[in-house]
């Protein structure tokens, strides 16, 4: 009688953990066909833009006899919850995606097309589109996505009333950054906000201090697992730099404690108690939605600094390239997902982009850019993504999903001061690249 | 039973030992279910409880990305969990947290509870007041506060002589602290709710005899109140250690584990490994880590309290 009475104790607490686990576990099954019903499916992430894919959905419906549906994954989870599905009867035709790491898992478990028959059929697919922007879902040396949203480069926003004030200028190199930061402390405003708390905002800083002191290659290298990269004399000089910006208070003492997500250090740069902040091309739209006033008379943007000295070209961008559309190989109906492919260059699908305030990468975009809401900021971003020597993928999205933790991790403690370059070094060699 | 079973006559002997054996098993069972009973309730806990476990058990010898099939790995998932300096501090810190949640919530709504259950004035507004926490959902309570906690906008920017550079989230210390804050408020309400009910339940002819006695207030709660709430406490007390252990929106939405690995607890750190990094293997590991270890406490907990042969408070009453 007791054992049984304790049985259920014994169990009870880890029950929900393991029923969380497990539950994932029966839904895998055995791989299964895509849902053949004569359609094909589209998944995207359920956001504002998802108002241009249905009306491309809709045109594509008008004329083909297989039709598109799309179906979305609200919310933040979208690639945990596409891990979960897509290997099942449930898996879709064509899915969104990010490009580089967050299509690896699935092309190493060969369930992605490899789009070179399509690009054979029809070259625009792959030339009608920014090489750089399109090179970042090229994996193993073929193509596995087009792009279908957005770019969203990281640029150093600043709010030019409080330069004004402190009576200095955006910074053209890292020197000038440098004085700047001092310059803008002693006036008593943050130089530079950082959402640390939600870790990413932090890693914009690696990006492009690594890109401007090693140039590309070098994560390159290491993303290709030649891990001696890290130790080199370009990544011990790029820790070192950012360890000065840090110690020199440019990012203010309580950075891990601000977060962008909730709108924290936006509102910093809005309010003037900052004067710059490190973010993806997102940020414009997100100040014009939370701070109107601003948005209008204060917003500036600029390009990251130079380093002199450095190997990376100061032209070189880092960020989001682009989302893109993966084919799923058991797809039943591949000609009509190519035709459907097709539309992501048409003139349609670059105006309805455009309207919503999302930059495409093709190259009829340019046509475009003075119907944009705000058509000095697309053309500034345009000609950035389309001179950039290198547009180098964030790094959480280059490596695979399961380096994504232990990078966030990193960044945020080399920035507090936890782990010294050596622990940082060490950490990311530890990084798995497959 | 058993014995009386194998030492009945065989086949050879009469009718009436084999009937009047049934009429005594009858009658003292009387007032008792049988096994049929509670075959739902078994069906449901293998199902879902003792199914998935040890599915979750094969799991962690297998290494499993969610993609293809899961592959036997040995004990691969296992050595690396337990060399884990991250998984071994997420152990101390899930206790950290528990042994918090339960020394600062345990007194807090003792105190509170009593006080419930008296017939002062303004006492049911104010404990209707006290009880709102618990109705909103952990995640609301966790993305509330986060944003109370701002530094540059929320309570510390008022109050700087108290929080500094109201770096709250930015030191292992302090976002500890808030996270066994957040919970505290949180939770309270509800251990409240048990001590109330516990407390209305003390007969009054307890105090009543102790006024006689000339008592006070405080003997009265430390002598009479106290010990009557005995079987409270580790009602309570096992809740919240089950609650502390399996601490996972609060940490989700207020640190994300940070700042680096300073607030992984280990229900987090399993969802990082099998949800963030699709380690499967790994993740089912640290689950059945947790569950050892759960089991352990609430078996130490049992032993030491008494819970399992509980006796009534109220013996000469």
């Amino acid at each position: 009688m007791k054992i049984r009475a304790r049985l259920p104790r014994l169990v009870a607490g880890g029950a929900t953990l393991a029923l969380a686990l497990s539950l994932s576990a029966c839904g895998s099954g055995t791989g299964g066909g895509s849902s053949d019903d004569g359609k094909i499916h589209v998944l995207v992430y359920g956001d504002a833009s998802n108002k241009v894919e249905k009306q491309i959905v809709a045109t594509f419906n008008k004329t083909s006899d297989v039709k598109a549906v799309l179906d979305t994954i609200p919310g933040a989870d979208y690639q945990q919850k596409l891990q979960t599905i897509i290997n099942t009867p449930q898996a879709p035709d064509v899915f969104f995606n990010w490009g580089g790491g967050s299509i690896q898992p699935f092309v190493k478990a060969d369930l992605l097309m490899p789009l070179d028959d399509f690009i054979k059929d029809d070259p625009a697919l792959k030339s009608n589109f920014l090489p750089s922007v399109f090179n970042s879902a090229v994996v193993d040396g073929k193509a596995y996505g087009i792009p279908m949203r957005g770019t969203q480069p990281v640029l150093l926003f600043n709010n030019g009333n409080v330069l004004d004030d402190a009576g200095v200028q955006p910074p053209k190199t890292w020197d000038e950054l440098l004085s700047t930061v001092k310059t803008l402390k002693g006036k008593g405003v943050t130089p530079i906000a950082l959402g640390g708390g939600d870790q990413w905002p932090t890693l914009m800083w690696f990006e492009y201090v690594y890109d401007r002191v090693a140039g590309p290659e070098l994560f390159e290298k290491a993303l290709g697992g030649e891990k001696s990269a890290w130790e080199s004399p370009e990544s011990k000089k790029a820790l070192s730099m950012l360890k000065e910006l840090v110690d020199a208070g440019a990012f203010g003492t309580n950075f891990d404690s601000v977060k962008y997500t909730n709108g924290a250090s936006p509102a910093l740069v809005a309010k003037g108690k900052a004067a710059f902040e490190l973010m993806g091309s997102w940020y414009y739209a997100q100040q014009q939605q939370d701070a109107k006033d601003f948005a209008a008379k204060g917003l500036g943007y600029t390009t990251f600094p130079a380093v002199s000295g450095g190997k990376g070209d100061q032209a070189d961008v880092v960020g989001n390239t682009n989302n893109f559309y993966s084919v799923l190989k058991k797809t039943k109906h591949p000609e009509a997902v190519e035709k459907f492919l097709k539309l992501m260059y048409s003139d349609e699908f670059v105006k309805a982009q455009m309207a919503i305030g999302n930059l495409p990468t093709t190259t009829n975009t340019e046509k475009f850019l003075d119907t944009s809401a705000s058509p000095a900021y697309s053309h500034f971003q345009y000609d950035l993504v389309k001179k950039a020597p290198s547009f180098q993928l964030s790094w959480d999205q280059a490596y695979p999903p399961s380096a994504i933790t232990p990078i966030h991790q990193a960044v945020q403690q080399f920035f507090n001061g936890q782990i010294d370059a050596d622990g940082f070094i060490k950490a990311m060699q530890a990084l798995p690249t497959e | 039973m058993t014995t009386e079973t194998t030492s009945a006559p065989p086949a050879a002997g009469s009718r009436t030992p084999a009937r009047r054996r049934s009429e005594g098993s009858y009658t003292a069972h009387v007032g008792r279910p049988g096994f049929a009973w509670a075959v739902p309730a078994t069906l449901f806990f293998l199902i879902f409880a003792i199914a998935p476990l040890v599915m979750v058990a094969v799991l962690s010898f297998m290494s499993w990305n969610g993609l293809g099939s899961p592959r036997f790995v040995g004990m691969d998932n296992w050595s690396r969990v337990l060399d884990d300096p991250v998984m071994i501090k997420s152990i101390w810190l899930t206790l950290l947290v528990t042994v918090l949640g339960v020394a600062i919530q345990t007194p807090l709504s003792i105190l509170l509870g009593v006080w419930a259950a008296g017939q002062q004035r303004n006492r049911a507004v104010l404990s209707v007041i006290y009880f709102i926490p618990l109705l909103l959902s952990s995640t609301a309570v966790s993305v509330l506060w986060r944003a109370l906690l701002d530094p540059n906008f929320g309570i510390p920017a008022q109050a700087t002589w108290l929080f500094g550079d109201g770096n709250l989230f930015g030191k292992q210390a302090s976002a500890i602290g808030v996270l066994a804050f957040v919970s505290t408020w949180q939770f309270t309400p509800f251990h409240t709710l048990i001590y109330q009910g516990a407390a209305r339940a003390i007969p009054q002819v307890l105090y009543q005899a102790a006024e006689i006695d000339g008592a006070g207030r405080y003997r009265q709660f430390f002598h009479i109140t106290l010990p009557q709430l005995r079987n409270s406490v580790v009602t309570s007390m096992i809740l919240m250690i089950v609650g502390g252990l399996t601490t996972f929106e609060t940490v989700l939405i207020l640190t994300q584990g940070g700042p680096g690995t300073d607030t992984t607890i280990s229900a987090y750190y399993m969802y990082q490994k099998a949800f963030k990094s699709f380690d499967f293997g790994a993740g089912a590991a640290i689950a059945l880590v947790l569950v050892v270890a759960a089991t352990i406490i609430s078996l130490i907990v049992v032993r030491v309290s008494g819970y399992d042969k509980m006796r009534s408070s109220m013996e000469g009453l």
